[in-house]
């Protein structure tokens, strides 16, 4: 098998300058060219290396600023590497920064051209695809409109549909799989796949770690400089969600007053509650459909989860998570806003937030509903209430398992 | 593992070359429609700079200071085009890479492009222009010869030697950052070192050895031969810019070259 991306025993080092690098010609001729030296330098990757064949799919896991992005430039040749060397072969697309080029005063169909061809397509080649771009995208009757008129998810349907008609050898991409609307998002994973079937070697950079468990072959966990772990990326990100886990009970404060819960529960920490609480969590409520209190449910009822929060402190752009389990920790559903691609953005002070269930499929029994707050890059947990929310669903006659789907006999 | 290739090193093939070719054709009609899309004037619009200063030094040079230059308005309107073609091509690549952060840090991008982009977009505005100048030789009884088929070489040497000047300002500007500042204060002192307004046969003799090392009066001189007295220029003195102007561009595209590997970091 051929290999499309090689990066040997690869460095990189960056420099910083003193806080008072002059930045005019004047100052610096000021002070005699005094601070344009670089005051220090610090290695943003050591010893970095690996191998992507064809066809085969990498995911870069890690911490914000372990590397990832850089070590994604680098690849895609912006920058040079201090030591060490990355080969590649063929053309390189990347799906980094969605949207450079596009000016919103030009319509869609001048933003493709330009987009396409600054992405590496001749002119022919974007003209050759531009009915395959505009119909990816789904923006046929918006094509000559400014692109200014679009809406955000519009905008960023237009740029992916430009960025995967570029029949890459090598594809770069960068926490932009979550555009648009689901079954957006699904086409767009469908296309990766086509793209690895089809002989493409792909570098993942993402948060969502269940996403790089599902789509790559391999995972590299980066953890500034050096590489921490590397391999298949089932193991790969295993152990890095479970070094993320107890870099969260680490960051959980020995003793914190307990909450006092509706139900009599106590929550105290490092019992049932765990995380650094920069931000928490102050009460989870189950709601029925007409939005009263309720932990009784029948199967196939609706029911919201309502999670109050306070951040004394600002907090950018945290991810609320909530888990349904049964009293043995087995994992029922879990879900987050990010993975619904529900981005948050700063927060302070107090507020809700709100996860609606159309339907409670599930049978009957005893559940329990998890709830927590994570960093944006699932660093480490803010607060995590764990098995402090019990929910309730009637059992019904003559049935067993987890899922009760609504089903009907025809005999 | 032969057919491995750097990203770095951008080897040259035909494709390469018409991609090359398009991405600059892109870059430079973006930059057109933008200028044009959004005043309704449109083209128009951008003539209405030159033409101002047209009529301002007109006035003052032959009303109140009166420099009896024969056919003075074609003879400043020449001058002026070719001086502005250079002016603002100057200006505006300085700012073409720290103007365009997010396209220099994408992958496969080319920053070598940009510069050429800002010098190509203003020569298309230059030739934009061109009637106009035709038109007052027209009303100035000047008729063309057929000199005027060496202009393309005029427009080559000043396209050189513009380009040459732009990726050393586009460098500077880099690390500092009120390079364009400066640079206004050197082109105002160029323009009245340039013969934009004025004969340059009015500068004393002793002088004028020093006075033609600036290489655009070379050229705004050989405009006029070949636009006002449909003579050729000097050959030497143009095949000395253009050596030197190849020379420096061949210079100061290698300290882009090399300055550019950092520029992702800079920015």
């Amino acid at each position: 098998m051929s290999e499309s991306i090689i990066v040997e025993g690869l460095s990189k080092r960056f420099r910083r300058y003193s806080a008072d690098r002059p930045w005019t010609l004047q100052e610096a001729v000021l002070r005699s060219f005094r601070g344009l030296q670089t005051a220090e330098y610090f290695w943003a990757l050591k010893d970095v290396s690996f191998r992507v064949p064809a066809g085969k799919m990498t995911g870069l896991v890690g911490r914000n600023g372990a590397g990832k992005s850089t070590l994604l430039r680098l690849v895609g040749g912006v920058g040079q590497p201090t030591q060490g060397r990355i080969l590649t072969q063929g053309r390189i697309s990347s799906l980094i920064d969605l949207g450079v080029g596009f000016h919103p005063d030009l319509t869609g169909r001048e933003n493709i051209f330009i987009t396409g061809v600054i992405s590496g397509l001749t002119r022919q080649e974007v003209a050759r695809r531009f009915d395959l771009i505009v119909g990816f995208s789904e923006l046929e009757d918006f094509i000559d409109s400014p692109f200014r008129t679009y809406s955000t998810g519009m905008r960023m349907r237009l740029a992916f549909s430009v960025a995967v008609h570029t029949d890459p050898d090598i594809l770069l991409i960068d926490e932009v799989l979550a555009v648009g609307d689901m079954a957006f998002q699904q086409k767009c994973l469908d296309r990766i796949e086509a793209f690895k079937h089809n002989g493409c070697a792909i570098l993942l950079v993402s948060h969502d770690t269940s996403l790089v468990e599902k789509l790559c072959d391999e995972a590299l966990w980066l953890n500034a400089p050096e590489i921490k772990a590397q391999g298949p990326a089932k193991l790969v990100v295993q152990q890095f969600v479970k070094e993320m886990q107890t870099e969260t009970q680490r960051r959980t404060p020995s003793s914190w007053r307990p909450l006092q819960l509706r139900e009599g529960e106590e929550l105290r920490v490092n019992e049932n509650r765990f995380g650094s609480l920069e931000m928490e969590i102050t009460e989870v409520r189950l709601l029925n459909a007409a939005g009263f209190p309720a932990t009784a449910y029948e199967s196939g009822d609706a029911m919201q989860v309502e999670i109050h929060y306070s951040a004394p402190q600002e907090v950018p752009g945290p991810i609320f998570g909530v888990t349904i389990s049964k009293e043995d920790g087995f994992v029922c559903y879990d879900t987050s806003t990010e993975a619904d691609g529900k981005l948050l953005s700063k927060v302070q002070g107090r507020g809700k937030v709100l996860l609606y269930f159309e339907r409670l499929d599930l049978i009957g029994g005893s559940f329990y509903i998890d709830v927590g707050a994570y960093r944006r890059d699932w660093a480490y947990a803010y607060d995590y209430h764990w098995h402090a929310y019990p929910l309730e669903v009637r059992p019904t006659h003559g049935e067993k398992g987890i899922l009760r789907p609504p089903h009907r006999w025809e005999v | 593992m032969s057919s491995l290739s750097n990203p770095a090193n951008m080897s040259i093939n035909p494709r390469q070359l018409t991609y090359l070719f398009d991405l600059l054709r892109e870059l430079i009609a973006r930059d057109l429609k933008l200028r044009y899309k959004r005043s309704f004037l449109g083209i128009a619009w951008s003539l209405v700079n030159p033409l101002a200063q047209l009529l301002v030094l007109s006035f003052i040079f032959s009303r109140v200071l009166p420099l009896n230059i024969p056919n003075y308005p074609s003879f400043l309107f020449t001058g002026l085009l070719a001086w502005n073609w250079f002016q603002t091509s100057l200006y505006a690549a300085t700012g073409s890479i720290v103007d365009n952060r997010e396209l220099i840090r994408k992958p496969g991008f080319s920053a070598m492009i940009l510069p050429i982009v800002t010098v190509a977009t203003n020569f298309i505005h230059y030739l934009l222009a061109l009637p106009i100048l035709l038109v007052f030789l027209w009303i100035n009884g000047v008729s063309l010869s057929t000199t005027c088929m060496a202009l393309p070489v005029i427009f080559a040497v000043q396209f050189l030697f513009t380009l040459s000047l732009s990726y050393l300002v586009a460098t500077l500007h880099v690390t500092f950052r009120d390079t364009q500042y400066l640079l206004g204060i050197v082109l105002l002192l160029g323009f009245y070192l340039s013969p934009v307004f004025y004969d340059p046969s009015a500068i004393p003799g002793r002088f004028q050895m020093i006075y033609r090392l600036n290489p655009m009066v070379v050229l705004i001189d050989a405009y006029r031969h070949i636009l006002l007295q449909g003579q050729l220029p000097g050959g030497l003195e143009l095949l000395a810019l253009s050596l030197i102007s190849a020379g420096l561009l061949w210079v100061s595209y290698r300290i882009f070259i090399r300055a550019s590997a950092q520029f992702a970091e800079e920015l």
